[in-house]
């Protein structure tokens, strides 16, 4: 990476953070900057990767995009805030799969996101891993499932909070299993491990980017990985695929109200596709420990598609 | 450890650590003191601006902007009584009154050094007792929380002032609006009668704004306008704080600061109630109680020392364990990590000279501070040098500005005014709005630590807690005591008032 790559990147960033306008006049689209709501609250990993693509897509787009935080509601309000506003191509949301997919089939909402949200890109996917303190027995998942099984209610299982995103990658998991565990909420992933590493609940579901290091360290065991391959740095730890179970994955995707006019869309869509050829872009990815698995607006509309189907089984089956 | 620590140093000793310290510093403090802005969006703006700098530059630029925003908090608190964060409620007790007396001068450098040398002990004590804070954050899980949660509600209920009647009735309303929404454990909804604006539940931003600094408008419309401006041309600013009034108040920093940093090391209590504690424990300390709330610097000392002290001991779990505590340290996280630090276990040995140095940078950022915020503190004491005409139209700018910044939601404009009009008719009908926020602001931590608690028991609370759980229950067992003996105390006073008059009515 170049110097002056460096500096113009930097510029670009101090250019975004306060706002400014860019330069370039734009003959058409967008011709001024661009809002992307994240449903979800500062600090978080939606926010800390936002951060980062907002800072180089002004360089494919030529305006910069703002970061609207609007949490509250599970993701609710963020949600319900974009599916409602002009589908010019001048907002945007960032949310994951989850809020996009799942919640609306637990709940009663003023609006389907389905019908009112179309993919732009998916910027990435964390995969889920299960892990538990290392201080308890069971060295692989079916020696804990086995327990869960003959102990219904015992195991404890710490979750980021009602259906949030962790709570649903053990549920598929619990529920496929045919193990009754106990479910204690925790305020997001964070305060879930530490009660995991504390001894309070026996396993919960998190990232490789937070948990690599307790295991490194020797605190905690990890039971699975939902990928196609093993992690590469954690050879011994068997894929969901050969455990047989259901992998999981929280998929960070950027959607646009539906009715957007299909130039629009393509320019966002071609942005990002360029975006991710950007060494600077793919450099401050690694760096925050995220992954680049990059998927297009249609690839992944398929995706949801299938979510749906899945989604309405995991509920069926968990309210009965 | 000292030879990490004199290594640290010595990376440490470069210009531009301490320009963009500083730097950091400044724009903190102005995004803290206006309203709505929080320090936390401030710093998840400028976090990908830190990538780009060396990591003992970027991350003390974000370490400025963090300490300098929670100051800043404290600015809009203590001139136009809008407290720009939950940390700062407290610091509304005396500020505006010391505003009134034409004190503001010495409220803002009074809220400096204590802030400061309450931040700076804390960031001390944290670099020397790293492994214990560690060892004792897992030992507190949602059954001390909730323990310690509740002893904190009986501490500050025991001082507020007011009839002790009005108070509960507020807090109970508190804790009440808090429950609007989803209920934090099965996300359910309730009291939000089908209206999907009111599912997130009620904002903290609008409710702060609309009971503190609304109804100090609403009063000056009610007071013949005229006559009020004409009456307060201008608000003197008064002289800087003296060395012996700080050094009166030195008791109670140190107290404030032992406060401080141990809730600092209990996860999710965080400044708020560190500075309520601290404020309420100084009055409790007080030999003249009855000048709380009047214009005390002393109050002001207590609250923000105590809400600084919180800072050191938080950041243990993210350097320990690479576990945030809160947002603030979550961006801090990233910014670790994209410097290729990853906060873990091994950080601590394998990075130590240049963590040490991140530490001992927090240590200069704090001296800095003390130097650039007093340089800076006659510029921000103008504000109310501006006429009483022009001051009000500005709070109430801020106040509605600060609210919508927050969600960008104009349903919190609503909130804003009802909330405007709910304080004003609590004023005067002499209800503290005091107990209404305490409750707002602690009911939902008591209600999720006690409902993880329940679920964590399976069913079978007693034995939990006595087997499992031992110093949840003391704590428990010493919140009961604390509020047998200010019940008994209370009792005591009003005995003997009572005894008074009736020996005063015979007099006569």
């Amino acid at each position: 990476m170049s110097l002056k790559r460096t500096c113009h990147h930097f510029f670009a960033v101090l250019a975004g953070a306060l706002l400014l306008a860019g330069t370039a006049i734009a003959a058409d689209y967008p011709e001024k900057p661009i809002t992307l709501i994240i449903p979800l609250g500062a600090g978080g990993s939606h926010d800390v990767n936002a951060r980062v693509f907002t800072s180089i897509i002004p360089t494919y787009l030529e305006q910069p995009m703002i970061v609207k935080l609007m949490p509250g509601a599970a993701g609710q309000t963020g949600t319900a805030a974009a599916v409602k506003a002009k589908p010019d191509g001048y907002t945007l949301i960032f949310t994951h799969n989850f809020i996009d997919q799942l919640q609306p089939l637990l709940e009663t909402l003023p609006y389907d996101t389905t019908e009112s949200l179309v993919t732009v890109a998916r910027l990435n996917s964390a995969p889920g891993m299960i892990f538990v303190n290392a201080d308890r027995p069971w060295k692989t998942l079916k020696e804990m499932l086995d327990y869960g099984r003959a102990n219904p209610g015992k195991l404890k299982f710490a979750t980021s909070g009602n259906w949030g995103a962790t709570m649903t990658m053990g549920a598929l998991v619990m529920i496929k299993e045919g193990v009754d565990v106990n479910y204690i909420p925790y305020k997001g992933g964070g305060p879930a491990n530490q009660a995991v590493l504390a001894g309070d609940a026996d396993f919960s579901v998190n990232f490789p980017g937070p948990l690599l290091p307790l295991e490194k360290a020797g605190k905690i065991r990890i039971l699975s990985f939902s990928g196609k391959e093993r992690h590469k740095d954690l050879p011994d730890v068997p894929t969901t695929e050969e455990l047989g179970i259901p992998g999981s994955y929280m998929e960070r995707i950027i959607l646009a109200p539906r009715a957007i006019p299909e130039a629009e869309l393509q320019t966002l869509r071609n942005a990002f596709v360029k975006m991710y050829e950007d060494k600077t872009f793919l450099n401050m990815m690694d760096k925050i420990g995220e992954t680049t698995d990059y998927m297009s607006g249609p690839d992944y509309e398929k995706v949801r598609a299938q979510q749906k189907v899945d989604y309405q089984e995991l509920v069926k089956k968990l309210s009965n | 450890m000292l030879e990490h620590l004199s290594e640290g140093l010595s990376l440490l000793m470069r210009i531009d650590t301490f320009v963009m310290t500083g730097f950091g510093l400044l724009l903190g403090m102005a995004v803290g003191a206006l309203p709505g802005f929080t320090t936390v969006m401030a710093m998840a703006i400028l976090l990908p601006v830190s990538f780009f700098m060396d990591p003992l530059v970027g991350i003390p630029f974000l370490i400025g902007i963090y300490k300098g925003g929670i100051y800043g908090g404290s600015i809009p608190a203590i001139l136009i009584n809008v407290p720009g964060t939950g940390a700062s409620v407290a610091t509304t007790f005396e500020g505006p009154a010391l505003t009134k007396k034409g004190q503001s001068r010495k409220a803002l450098d009074m809220a400096l050094f204590a802030s400061v040398i309450g931040d700076f002990s804390s960031d001390v004590f944290t670099i020397l007792l790293m492994a214990p804070i560690a060892a004792l954050a897992l030992m507190v899980g949602p059954p001390e929380l909730a323990a310690i949660v509740l002893f904190s509600l009986i501490i500050i209920s025991g001082t507020t002032h007011g009839v002790f009647v009005k108070g509960l009735i507020m807090c109970a309303f508190g804790i009440f609006l808090s429950m609007i929404g989803q209920d934090p454990l099965g996300g359910m909804s309730r009291f939000t009668f089908g209206f999907f604006e009111l599912k997130s539940g009620i904002p903290l931003l609008p409710l702060l704004i609309g009971v503190f600094a609304l109804p100090e408008i609403l009063v000056a419309v009610g007071d013949k306008t005229t006559a009020y401006i004409a009456g307060n041309k201008s608000i003197i600013q008064g002289s800087r704080l003296a060395l012996r009034e700080l050094t009166r108040c030195s008791k109670t920093i140190f107290r404030s600061t032992g406060i401080g940093i141990f809730l600092g090391m209990v996860p999710g209590v965080g400044q708020v109630v560190a500075a309520f504690v601290g404020y309420a424990a100084a009055k409790k300390a007080s030999k003249h109680p009855e000048t709380f709330g009047t214009g005390e610097l002393e109050g002001i000392a207590a609250a923000e020392s105590a809400n600084n002290a919180v800072n050191g001991p938080t950041l243990v779990p993210l350097l320990t364990l690479g576990i945030p505590g809160d947002n603030v340290t979550a961006i801090l996280l990233g910014a670790f990590v994209a410097q290729g630090l990853r906060p873990g276990p091994q950080l601590m040995v394998e990075q130590a000279p240049l963590m040490y140095a991140l530490l001992l940078a927090m240590l200069f950022a704090n001296l800095l501070f003390i130097i650039l915020g007093y340089l800076t503190i006659p510029f921000f004491a103008r504000v109310v040098s501006i006429p009483k005409a022009a001051l009000l139209p500005v709070t109430a700018v801020f106040a509605f500005a600060g609210s919508y910044v927050f969600r960008s939601d104009p349903f919190d404009l609503v909130l804003l005014v009802f909330f405007g009009v709910f304080g004003f008719i609590a004023r005067k009908l002499q209800f503290d709005v005091t107990p209404l926020v305490m409750g707002f602001i602690l009911g939902p931590i008591l209600e999720y630590s006690f409902g993880q608690t329940v679920n964590l028991a399976g069913g079978d609370m007693v034995s939990y807690i006595v087997l499992e759980r031992p110093i949840a229950g003391v704590v428990f067992v010493l919140s009961v005591i604390a509020a047998v003996t200010i019940l008994w105390g209370n009792y005591k006073k009003r005995k003997k008032s009572l005894a008074g008059d009736l020996a005063k009515n015979h007099g006569d």
